[in-house]
C-alpha cells in the first residue's frame, strides 16, 4: 500500500506554500477580475508543478516540454503574442500628434531607476535588468527580457509584472494627484481627429521597424512581431488574419502562456526571500514611470503653445489600454467635459512600442 | 538597512562594478530610446506632409499622371 502514500511523503512544506499562492492568483483572478486570462492559467499551474513527482515537470512532461520549446528555446510565445497584439492596437491617435510619442518614452523612466536600485540592493546586473524590466508594465517583454538574461526570478518577476499591471487603476491615480497640481490635471486637450492616411498607416509599421532595427537591432524580435501583427490589421487585405491575430490566435497563445510560465514557479526556485524585494521593486517601477510620463509633460508644456494634460502622461506606461482607461477617468472626475481618451491612448500605444524598443535595448545593453 | 540586505545570501549590496554598469544602461539606454522615438516622430511627420503634398497636387492638377509626364516629353 506504500505507492499510495508516495506522492504524501515527499510532499515538503515549501510545495503546500506554493498551492496557496497558487489559490491566491486564482481567486485575484476569479474574485477580483485581475488579468484573469494570465493569473489564472498561472495560478493552476502553480498546483500543477507543486504536487509531489509531478509528471508534467519531468523530463519530457507537457508543461517542461512547453516551455523549453515556446519560451527557452527561442521565446517563441511571447513573441507570437506581440503578433496579436500589434493586431489589436489603432495607431490612429498616435499619428494623428506624434509628439505624443516622447511621453511614451519618457514612462519607460522607471524601468532604468530600478535597475540602479536592484544593482544597489545587490542584484546581479542580468536579475537587475530584468527585475528592472517590470516597469515595462508588458507581459511579454518582461518574459523574454528576463529569459534571455537567464534571471533566476523570472517566475517571480512574471507574477510581479502582471499582478500590478492589474493594480494599474490603484496605482496610478495616487501617483499622478501627488505629481499634479488641481488646475494642471484640468488642462483642456482638444482633439481634432486629423484624418491619417491609410498609407501612412501601412508604412508606420515598417519605418518603426526599419528605425528600431537600425539603432536598437536587439529590440527587432519584440519590435518586429508587433508591427507586423499592426501590418495585417492595416493592409485592408488580410481581414480574416487580422480578426484571427486578435482573437483566436492571441487566446490561444495566452492560455499556454499562463500554463507554461508555471513551470518557473516550482517552490524552490520561487520562494525565497528575494521575491518579496522584487515585489517592491516592480511597486517602486511602476511609481517612477507614472511619474517620468507626468514630468515629460509639464516640461513640454514648458515649451508647447497647446498645453497638454499631464494626467495623460501617466498612460505611457504599455498596460494596454487600461492605463489610457484611468487616464480618461481622472480626466473626467477633475472636469466632466474633460475627455482625454484618445490623447491617452496615443500615448498609450507609443509607451507599448517605446517598452518593447527599451526591452530590446536592455538586453543588448547587458549582454 | 545594509545588515539587513546582507541576511539575503545571493545578494551583494553595493557593488560598485554592478552599479557602474546600471548607470551605463540608464544613460546609454535614455540615449537611444529618445534617438529612436526623434526618429520615427521625423519620418512620420515627414510621411505625412508628403502624403498631404501629393494629395493638394494631385488635387489641384486633376490631369496629372505619371503617364501624362512621358506623353508630353
Amino acid at each position: 500500500m506504500d505507492y499510495l502514500i508516495e506522492g504524501l511523503e515527499v510532499l515538503t512544506p515549501g510545495q503546500v506554500v506554493m498551492w496557496l499562492i497558487g489559490g491566491l492568483l486564482i481567486f485575484l483572478a476569479i474574485k477580483k477580475d485581475m488579468e484573469p486570462a494570465l493569473l489564472l492559467p498561472m495560478g493552476f499551474g502553480a498546483i500543477l508543478v507543486n504536487l509531489p513527482l509531478s509528471p508534467v515537470i519531468a523530463e519530457s512532461g507537457i508543461i517542461k516540454s512547453l516551455f523549453q520549446v515556446g519560451i527557452e528555446a527561442s521565446e517563441a510565445m511571447p513573441l507570437l503574442l506581440f503578433i496579436g497584439i500589434g493586431a489589436m492596437i489603432d495607431f490612429g491617435p498616435l499619428l494623428s500628434n506624434p509628439k505624443l510619442f516622447i511621453l511614451g518614452g519618457a514612462a519607460q523612466l522607471g524601468i532604468f531607476i530600478t535597475i540602479i536600485l536592484a544593482a544597489i540592493i545587490g542584484f546581479p546586473i542580468e536579475d537587475a535588468a530584468s527585475i528592472g524590466i517590470i516597469g515595462a508594465a508588458d507581459g511579454p517583454t518582461a518574459i523574454m527580457v528576463s529569459q534571455v538574461l537567464k534571471s533566476n526570478y523570472t517566475a517571480a518577476i512574471i507574477v510581479v509584472a502582471y499582478s500590478y499591471m492589474a493594480l494599474v487603476p490603484i496605482v496610478q491615480p495616487a501617483v499622478v494627484k501627488l505629481c499634479t497640481t488641481k488646475k494642471e490635471r484640468m488642462i483642456k486637450m482638444r482633439y481634432t481627429s486629423n484624418q491619417v492616411t491609410k498609407l501612412t498607416r501601412i508604412l508606420f509599421p515598417i519605418i518603426v521597424t526599419v528605425i528600431a532595427g537600425l539603432i536598437a537591432p536587439e529590440s527587432l524580435s519584440l519590435v518586429g512581431m508587433l508591427m507586423f501583427g499592426n501590418l495585417i490589421r492595416e493592409c485592408g487585405v488580410l481581414q480574416s488574419l487580422s480578426e484571427t491575430a486578435q482573437t483566436t490566435f492571441s487566446n490561444i497563445i495566452t492560455l499556454l502562456l499562463g500554463i507554461t510560465i508555471a513551470f518557473q514557479m516550482q517552490a524552490d526556485a520561487f520562494l525565497r526571500l528575494e521575491t518579496l524585494v522584487i515585489m517592491a521593486l516592480g511597486l517602486f517601477a511602476f511609481v517612477f514611470d507614472t511619474i517620468g510620463g507626468v514630468f515629460c509633460a509639464k516640461l513640454m508644456n514648458l515649451f508647447t503653445k497647446n498645453k497638454i494634460n499631464p494626467i495623460i502622461g501617466a498612460a505611457g506606461i504599455s498596460a494596454f489600454p487600461m492605463a489610457a482607461r484611468v487616464a480618461e477617468k481622472m480626466g473626467i472626475q477633475e472636469d466632466p467635459s474633460n475627455h482625454l481618451l484618445m490623447h491617452a491612448v496615443g500615448v498609450n500605444v507609443s509607451g507599448q512600442i517605446a517598452s518593447a524598443i527599451v526591452g530590446g535595448l536592455i538586453i543588448g545593453l547587458v549582454l | 538597512m545594509m545588515n539587513m540586505l546582507l541576511a539575503f545570501e545571493n545578494l551583494n549590496p553595493m557593488n560598485l562594478e554592478v552599479l557602474k554598469a546600471s548607470l551605463n544602461i540608464l544613460w546609454q539606454g535614455l540615449l537611444a530610446i529618445f534617438i529612436v522615438i526623434g526618429l520615427i516622430i521625423v519620418a512620420v511627420t515627414v510621411t505625412t506632409d508628403i502624403i498631404a503634398w501629393s494629395k493638394r497636387y494631385k488635387d489641384s492638377h486633376p490631369d496629372f499622371s505619371i503617364k501624362n509626364i512621358f506623353k508630353k516629353k
